[in-house]
């Protein structure tokens, strides 16, 4: 299982396919403040970023992949 | 190269000549429902076949093609000359592509600019219509005016890149690095697509930054279309433009690549109206190599882009005035000023030789062409990079993949169609079949003609007795007869046919009748590759799916009924083709229950086939053969698929048609084997000439097993029939003469022995009496026709070298 749901965070891990994304939605929905845990994960769909972006989900921890994390920071970093 | 490929340009030059040959059609009667039904079948075709193989760039515009004439087959748009122009220029662009993978296997990505621009023109003609009719579709700003205004007008949002990472590319770009900037704009169905934007985004070639961006405001979470993409992405990258064309060839209409002039880097801090100089630039560590001259600015530039596209319009007119020779005067006036003020004086010679050419052939375009090669005169040498946004030509270049940019569709890019562009012609013709048989009619009576000359030679030395003129005569005799056999060789090869022609429709065939049957087959094709004539290989077609469906029908048994005999569960059902000699024998092999000789008797003898003394007699290999008598049928029950009792008899006549044999083999409980042998061509038939009561007449070679001299005292007389031992075998003999009605006895030679020809038709051998035998020749053989068309004992008629006429027996009407 890419992402791990755990109580109120979401684990992703290595490679986060598009098939993760409408649970991933379902998850979010109910969980405002859930929180994302990126550090083990590789590359998600862009699917799965359109949802944590669209939920402004705050990321507890930012992934290991120093490229990635170059990415999914200025978008997911949540200004307010 | 792979036959799929190979098939596939073959048939899409086809499909091509077809589409445009009803272009044209179309436009003498744009109302024709039939000619645009079939317009977009072969368009749909083509794209179709496209698809099979990873090119996408004709995929794309045959798509764009398809839903467009889509349109017009819906009535929704009405045909019009403007529309086949571009579908004519893109089914020159498809034909060039095809060229292209017939050379190379493969499309060069510099195609995929080419293909989204005309995939957009194409459906932009479609939106025209939407809209109104009478928008004019041509565009009245010249495309060129309008990249580079979208270039220096609207620049891309550099100020988004972390200034570090600006620095970094800037102080790149001094070491002759070119930057260019990515908008991509991902289908909002790319996901279906299987597309995954982000991942293509991240492994750009040379990516120096990127980012991600909502390209509309994301709804509330509730109402997001997970499946829907709206993200866009900027990306800066150090890739060159082909390398970027080429990973991005699959979605070339989504993204826009703009070469990134490293004043943008420098400057994007400040608004493009305060520009600022590279000198003023505090971080640039750059070397200015002319220190004394300050590099263009923004406005600059704008202006010579404007100078400069001036000076090409007035270049590119094709208008004549009596003072072009002043109109010309002027521009290379103006080109030396800009030269001079870029510092470049010393292109001064060359301009003015380009205005000598050009007053000389009262034209403007050697200037123009000068202008084209060297407009990187006119910047100064600080920054080379960026002259290349300044030509039209490189920017269209750069923006060409966009999909913002106006479909260029009248800016004179065609593709192979004008006429002086050298053509690489097929290299496969497809002739008339009428065209090869006259050919080789010709061929045939040159073959007897030739056979004259040693007639020819024989009546020079023994009428004229002119020894040295008959040699001569047989020595051209020699040459010509080479030449011939030669030519006749190579007009067989025309016609010869691979038997993959009639074996590629079997696996669908056995599939679908082992379906219907509820049998599991295991279809075997082997020797596909084995060539005949035309004629042979059609005439193959028929028996071989009649005895395709007996096997699977009558031979193969049901899984279970296998099981229990111990056999696999699937039946296998093997169609071999192989040369043997000048022969193709095709091979029809079943594992199934096999041919019950004892049943075909009964059948036989029900049906009256045979009588009650023959039912007696008859062997099991004689009763397996009778499965080819005419009304026999031996399945109890009537099926759709075989068992009306037509089948094998049909089967062996048409393979008699063309001179060919059938054998089966059977074993009860272990399968059968039918074997058909066809010669490879039937052009020119081998006969051995034999000689009975002075008259001539000819055998087919391949019925002839030997020619035997026979000592009279060894011919034994039973009752009427004469029979002989020959090597051991009792071999009945028949007189020609009796059979032909000649009166007279066979001659024999000095030693008593009579010439005996052995012959053979089917499994029966008969030793024909003859008077002597003579030379083999291949003759054209000619059936009879008329009248004579009811005499049996011939099977046609040829000419000879002398002119006389040889008559052919029929071997199997005297066996």
């Amino acid at each position: 299982m890419p992402i791990e749901f755990k109580k109120n965070r979401a684990m992703f891990r290595e490679e986060v396919s598009v098939e993760e994304a409408e649970e991933l939605l379902e998850w979010l929905q109910g969980r405002p403040e859930a929180k994302a845990d990126l550090s083990a994960c590789n590359h998600l769909h862009t699917a799965n970023l359109q949802v944590l972006m669209a939920a402004k989900t705050v990321i507890s921890s930012w992934p290991k992949n120093s490229e990635l994390r170059a990415w999914l920071e200025p978008v997911l970093k949540l200004r307010d | 190269m792979n036959p799929l490929l190979e098939q596939f340009i073959s048939e899409s030059r086809e499909l091509l000549e077809g589409i445009g040959q009803k272009l044209m059609q179309l436009e003498d009667s744009p109302n024709d429902r039939q000619l645009i039904d079939d317009l977009f079948r072969s368009v749909h075709t083509l794209k179709g076949n496209s698809g099979l193989f990873t090119f996408p760039e004709m995929t794309r515009v045959l798509h764009a093609g398809e839903d467009l004439l889509g349109k017009v087959r819906s009535g929704e748009m009405a045909y019009s000359r403007q529309l086949a122009d571009r579908l004519l220029d893109t089914m020159d662009f498809v034909g060039l592509l095809s060229n292209e993978i017939e050379s190379t296997e493969r499309i060069d990505a510099s195609h995929a600019a080419d293909a989204a621009r005309l995939a957009e023109s194409l459906r932009a003609l479609m939106k025209e219509v939407s809209v109104s009719f009478t928008s004019d579709p041509a565009g009245s700003t010249p495309i060129t005016m309008k990249s580079i205004g979208a270039i220096l007008g609207e620049l891309p949002p550099l100020r988004e890149v972390p200034e570090a990472l600006r620095i970094e590319a800037f102080r790149r770009c001094g070491n002759g690095e070119k930057f260019r900037w990515i908008a991509y704009q991902p289908a909002p169905e790319s996901f279906f697509q299987g597309d995954d934007p982000f991942h293509r985004a991240r492994q750009t070639p040379g990516l120096l930054w990127g980012s991600v961006q909502p390209s509309e405001p994301l709804p509330p979470l509730a109402e997001l279309d997970t499946y829907r993409c709206s993200l866009k992405f900027h990306l800066l990258t150090a890739a060159f433009h082909e390398e970027l064309v080429e990973y991005f060839r699959y979605v070339p209409d989504q993204i826009e690549i703009v070469a990134v002039d490293p004043l943008w880097l420098a400057m994007s801090e400040c608004e493009p109206e305060n520009s600022v100089g590279i000198e003023n630039d505090p971080v640039s560590g750059t070397p200015v190599s002319e220190p004394e001259r300050s590099p263009e600015s923004i406005e600059e530039i704008a202006a010579l882009a404007r100078i400069l596209t001036a000076q090409r319009q007035i270049l590119a007119s094709g208008d004549h005035p009596a003072w072009l020779s002043g109109r010309l005067k002027a521009v290379a006036a103006v080109l030396k000023n800009l030269a001079n003020s870029a510092g470049n004086a010393e292109v001064n010679d060359q301009i003015e030789a380009s205005l000598t050419t050009a007053l000389a052939s009262a034209s403007g375009r050697p200037l123009l062409e000068w202008l084209n090669a060297h407009q990187s005169r006119f910047t100064t040498k600080v920054v080379p990079q960026f002259a290349g946004s300044l030509g039209p030509t490189n920017a269209e270049e750069e923006t060409s993949a966009s999909a913002t940019a106006k479909p260029a569709v009248d800016d004179g890019t065609k593709f192979g169609r004008r006429a002086e562009d050298s053509q690489t012609g097929p290299r496969s013709l497809k002739v008339d079949q009428a065209k090869v048989d006259r050919l080789m009619n010709l061929i045939g009576e040159l073959v007897v003609e030739k056979n004259a000359l040693p007639y020819l030679a024989q009546r020079a030395e023994a009428q004229y007795g002119m020894r040295e003129l008959s040699r001569e005569i047989k020595g051209k005799y020699s040459v010509i007869n080479r030449i011939a056999d030669e030519m006749q060789d190579a007009i067989m090869q025309v016609r010869m046919m691979a038997v993959s022609f009639v074996f590629q429709r079997f696996p669908r065939l056995v599939r679908d009748i082992s379906r219907k049957l509820g049998k599991e087959v295991r279809l075997v094709l082997e020797g596909e590759q084995t060539e005949a004539d035309k004629n042979i290989i059609e005439s193959l077609a028929d028996p071989l799916i009649h005895i395709v469906r007996n096997s699977l029908d009558h031979g193969l048994e049901m899984p279970e009924i296998r099981v229990a005999a111990g056999k696999p569960a699937t039946g296998k059902l093997t169609i071999r083709a192989a040369q043997e000699a000048d022969r193709v024998v095709i091979e029809i092999v079943d594992d199934g229950k096999g041919i019950d000789p004892g049943v075909i008797k009964q059948k036989a003898y029900e049906k009256g086939i045979i009588d009650e003394a023959m039912l007696e007699r008859i062997s099991d290999q004689e009763a397996i053969d009778l499965i080819f008598a005419p009304g026999l049928s031996t399945a109890a029950v009537v099926s759709d698929l075989s068992g009306r009792g037509v089948g094998m008899d049909v089967v062996r006549s048409a393979v008699a048609k063309v001179d060919g044999t059938v054998v089966v083999h059977s074993e009860l409980g272990k399968g059968t084997s039918i074997r058909i042998s066809l010669p490879l061509s039937m052009a020119v038939t081998q006969v051995m000439v034999i000689e009975s009561d002075g008259q001539l007449f000819g055998v087919p070679m391949d019925h002839v097993i030997e020619t035997v001299r026979v000592p009279r005292s060894s011919i034994r007389t039973f009752k009427q029939s004469k029979t002989a031992v020959l090597r051991g075998r009792i071999v009945p003999l028949k007189s020609l003469n009796a059979f032909l009605g000649i009166a007279a006895i066979p001659r024999s030679n000095s030693d008593d022995e009579i010439a005996v020809l052995l012959v053979q038709a089917g499994n029966a051998e008969l030793g024909l009496l003859v008077d002597g035998f003579q030379e083999t020749m291949g003759v054209i053989q000619k059936p009879f026709s008329g009248f004579l068309s009811g005499l049996s004992a011939y099977s046609g008629s040829a000419l000879m070298g002398d002119g006389s006429v040889l008559m052919i027996l029929n071997i199997r009407e005297i066996v």
